[in-house]
């Protein structure tokens, strides 16, 4: 589904990523990338997704390179992807910016969304007038839109609190394998990943680490080594 | 003429020209790294000083305007951060300009009222009103005057942003507001004193614009227009860009009306679209608007 | 919350029309029709010959600033070189006839399109910088087709500072130039002319090209994120305001029988911005009303030799005291009083 291959982006002298190889595969499967703060997790996500451009490396995406494509055209075929930072329509109501989106995609099974996300209450409010939490739902209810085939997501936990996030990526799990579609999750918040992800991918300082099954991952001693490095 | 000739005279009227537009531009990019805003009344500054300039002198001498028109617009620059900056923080950019614009507007007609419409000559000081033979040439000494002001305040401005303190904040809120603002830097008393600079620096540019150039009603529109270029090619915000573009916007207007004196008032609006053409964002390093 | 309370209080509000929503479409229509037959006729009788070129002037101011707020409302983007098309077409125009001899009609069409050609070309420079660079790019456009006028070697097409008398013979659209020089007789064109592209700006606005600008506007970057492009709307909407602008200047010509530097000049676009401002940017009828009253005004302080000061103090004002214009002022406050009665209604 999705290869990262030697994938490096410089900010000046720093290094936010450097040669970094992730592969993938699994549709229904989801994907966490965990890493201390510094880790590149973000910029991973932005340059994936066609924010930001990287300065060696290619991303490839069902078998073509896709480095060069623009954010729109990577939505279109499929890639979507949703903001640490909520990043919605705040004058549109929530059905508006729903409806606007799923017709620019051919989706007409928006009912489908509405559900997942559970936003039946609020269609016809302002979406800068409801609670902040339902804000972030609304977020990934615009990725969802048009059934991507891979959907990345910006710590969906931000702002939630421990149990929230564990149940939010609970559903997140149950969605992705009922859809059959692939995840990518960046997460803050280690122990959800570890119960809820297939697979996990440890980035560190720019560079990957290790990648593997949550119980492998746990036991690793460089995984071990970094986080405590970190002192998080 | 032999040809060096006529590339160092090429080179030292761009040059005069660049030292009056690196004074100003570099206070609109100055500003507008501080608080998002681009201030459209720069132009109507840098006219005030130019017709206070011309005023002091009749009484005071060239030198005494020099000094004292900047020190009248330094105050006003003051009044705009506490009237109109501060009060309309929370609006939008775009707004904000737009009442800059209109202040500018504004004191362009005061202006004309004051001054009348005719345009007024002034004379170089009688120490600077001769020439100098330069490369087998004879170059106006007040030219050269304005050109050594242009890289003083040039190098004046560098050496405070690199060693200063304060510099050291305007570099840091230019690049990262956000952060800036964590590490506990007070942007409005930056401001305060970027604000009343820039408009100082227009006051010394206007009162040098007078000798060189003229003092006349129409001085406002068509300067305000050649910053908004310069600042737009040296990237909106960069002041370094800014520098680099004042340098080629004065070459290309002076090469360009020495060797087609026709089209030498398209010149800067080619060099403009060429340089979007190829970057959008300007040349320099400039920071998109939050 | 209280978006819940004003649709109860709407739906109710409608029960006085039996529940048909188009006996209503119906009685508004009527009423549009019935104003705008009564405006393209009644000025002409009423009104001196003075007033009706004034009030005409207005007109075209207020399609002018109609270009500029349907760009600030929909793209957030503002224009300040809108005299450069307003004046430009009307330079084509007569160029086309007196130079290349081209029947009216024709200058006519090759002076439109050269524009609409124009602010393609400029627009797909232009809209991909930020708003305040997209600001300094308009006004530094629009000095740069004041100054080609004035060019030395376009003299014998301009005339520099001269400015150009445009006469045709024959007729354009079934009227003679001095049809158009007479002001009981453009009075109904721009009057019609007012109407048809404040619905063409409100039809745009309300269909779904308007509400992917909007969109635009307020998160770009999740737009392309949700797939879509965001390039190209925004210099069709740049294309579109500069067609408006394009008809408001050819009108202009037509009637004025001149062009000269000064249309081309900055203080056209900063008085279409002011008129834009005073009706307020939201729909069609403010920036076309804001120009009628501005010309009004402006005539009323050109008595002092003053007119841009009018601009300057008025752009200031509208901005900090009344950021919704005059127009949207009135209907902000009908709206938030009727808000208010019908919540008392509720409550009693």
């Amino acid at each position: 589904m999705l290869e990262i291959a030697n994938l490096s982006v410089s900010y000046g002298r720093v290094r936010a990523l450097d040669g970094v190889e992730i592969a993938i595969k699994g549709a229904g499967a989801l994907h966490g990338i965990i890493g201390p703060n510094g880790a590149g997790k973000s910029t991973l996500l932005d340059v994936v997704t066609g924010r930001r451009s990287p300065s060696g490396g290619a991303v490839r995406y069902r078998g073509k390179d896709v480095t060069r494509k623009s954010v729109a055209w990577r939505r279109r075929h499929g890639m979507a992807r949703s903001f640490q930072r909520t990043s919605i329509f705040q004058d549109l109501t929530v059905r508006e910016q729903l409806t606007l989106i799923a017709r620019h995609l051919g989706d007409d099974r928006l009912g489908d969304v509405i559900e997942v996300m559970n936003l039946g209450d609020c269609l016809d409010e302002k979406a800068g007038r409801i609670a902040y939490g339902v804000q972030r739902r609304v977020d990934v209810a615009l990725a969802l839109i048009g059934r991507p085939e891979l959907l990345l997501m910006d710590e969906p936990g931000a702002g939630l609190s421990a149990e929230e996030t564990l149940n939010l990526f609970l559903h997140l799990r149950d969605l992705v394998r009922d859809r059959g579609m692939a995840a990518v999750v960046v997460e803050h918040d280690v122990d959800a990943v570890f119960a809820c992800c297939d697979v996990v991918t440890v980035l560190d300082l720019g560079r990957h680490l290790a990648t593997g099954a949550p119980a492998e991952i746990r036991a690793d001693a460089r995984v071990i080594a970094a986080y405590l490095g970190s002192a998080a | 003429m032999r040809a060096h000739g006529v590339i160092a005279l090429l080179i030292a009227n761009s040059l005069a020209l660049a030292s009056l537009l690196i004074m100003l531009s570099s206070g609109l990019a100055l500003i507008y790294g501080l608080r998002d805003v681009i201030n459209f009344g720069h132009g109507a500054l840098y006219m005030l000083g130019a017709y206070l300039g011309y005023s002091i002198a009749l009484i005071g001498g060239f030198w005494t305007a020099l000094v004292v028109s900047p020190l009248l617009l330094a105050l006003l620059g003051i009044a705009l951060e506490y009237l109109v900056l501060r009060p309309l923080r929370g609006r939008s950019h775009i707004e904000v300009a737009l009442v800059t614009l209109g202040l500018g507007i504004i004191l362009g007609q005061a202006l004309i009222f004051v001054y009348g419409g005719e345009a007024r000559g002034v004379d170089a000081p009688p120490a600077l009103a001769g020439s100098v033979r330069m490369f087998g040439l004879s170059y106006p000494l007040y030219r050269i005057f304005l050109i050594a002001m242009g890289l003083g305040s040039c190098t004046a401005l560098a050496l405070w942003l690199r060693f200063s303190t304060s510099g050291l904040y305007v570099r840091a809120v230019s690049q990262d507001p956000s952060v800036a603002r964590m590490m506990g830097v007070n942007a409005d008393r930056l401001s305060l004193l970027v604000t009343s600079l820039s408009a100082a620096f227009a006051g010394v540019a206007g009162v040098l614009a007078g000798p060189y150039l003229s003092v006349d009603p129409g001085m406002d529109v068509t300067m305000i227009v050649n910053c908004l270029i310069i600042v737009v090619i040296g990237g909106t915000g960069s002041i370094a860009g800014a520098i680099i573009a004042a340098l080629l916007f004065g070459f290309v207007q002076v090469a360009g009306s020495v060797f087609l004196p026709d089209l030498a008032a398209l010149a800067p609006y080619v060099l403009l679209f060429v340089v979007l053409l190829i970057a959008p964002r300007g040349i320099g390093r400039g920071r998109a608007p939050a | 919350m209280s978006g819940g309370t004003t649709t109860r209080v709407d739906a109710r509000g409608g029960s006085l029309f039996a529940g048909s929503a188009s006996v209503r479409a119906l009685v508004y229509v009527a009423l549009a029709a019935l104003l705008f037959g009564f405006g393209a006729i009644a000025p002409t009788h009423l009104a001196s010959e003075f007033v009706l070129r004034i009030g005409a002037g207005g007109l075209l101011l207020g399609m002018l600033a109609l270009s500029v707020a349907f760009l600030m409302s929909q793209a957030g983007l503002v224009v300040l070189g809108a005299a450069s098309v307003y004046g430009g077409v009307g330079y084509l125009f007569a160029i086309a006839m007196s130079k290349w001899d081209l029947s009216p009609t024709a200058a006519l069409l090759f002076a439109f399109c050269t524009v609409i050609a124009y602010a393609a070309v400029l627009g797909a420079l232009i809209v991909r910088t930020n708003p305040l660079a997209f600001m300094m790019l308009t006004l530094a456009a629009g000095e740069m087709i004041s100054h080609s006028v004035m060019l030395e070697g376009l003299r014998d097409y301009t005339s520099g500072a001269d400015g150009l008398v445009v006469t045709f013979k024959g007729a354009v659209f079934g009227m003679t130039a001095a049809d158009f020089a007479n002001a009981t007789q453009f009075w109904p064109i721009a009057w019609s002319a007012a109407w048809i592209l404040g619905f063409a700006a409100f039809a745009v606005r309300r269909s779904r090209f308007g509400a992917i600008l909007r969109a635009i506007q307020e998160n770009e970057e999740r737009m392309r994120f949700s797939g879509f492009g965001t390039y190209l709307p925004r210099l069709a909407a740049f294309v579109f305001v500069n067609a408006i602008a394009d008809v408001c200047g050819l009108l202009h010509v037509l009637n004025s029988g001149f062009v000269s530097p000064e249309s081309l000049g900055l203080s056209v676009s900063t008085n279409a911005l002011v008129a834009a401002l005073v009706g307020g940017v939201a729909n069609s009828t403010g920036p076309i009303a804001g120009g009628v009253l501005f010309a009004f005004a402006q005539d009323q302080f050109g008595a002092h030799g003053f007119t841009q000061l009018l601009t300057g103090l008025a752009v200031v004002v509208f901005i900090v005291l009344l950021p919704r214009g005059v127009i949207g002022g009135l209907i902000e406050g009908a709206r938030r009083r009727s808000v208010l009665s019908s919540k008392r209604r509720r409550t009693a």
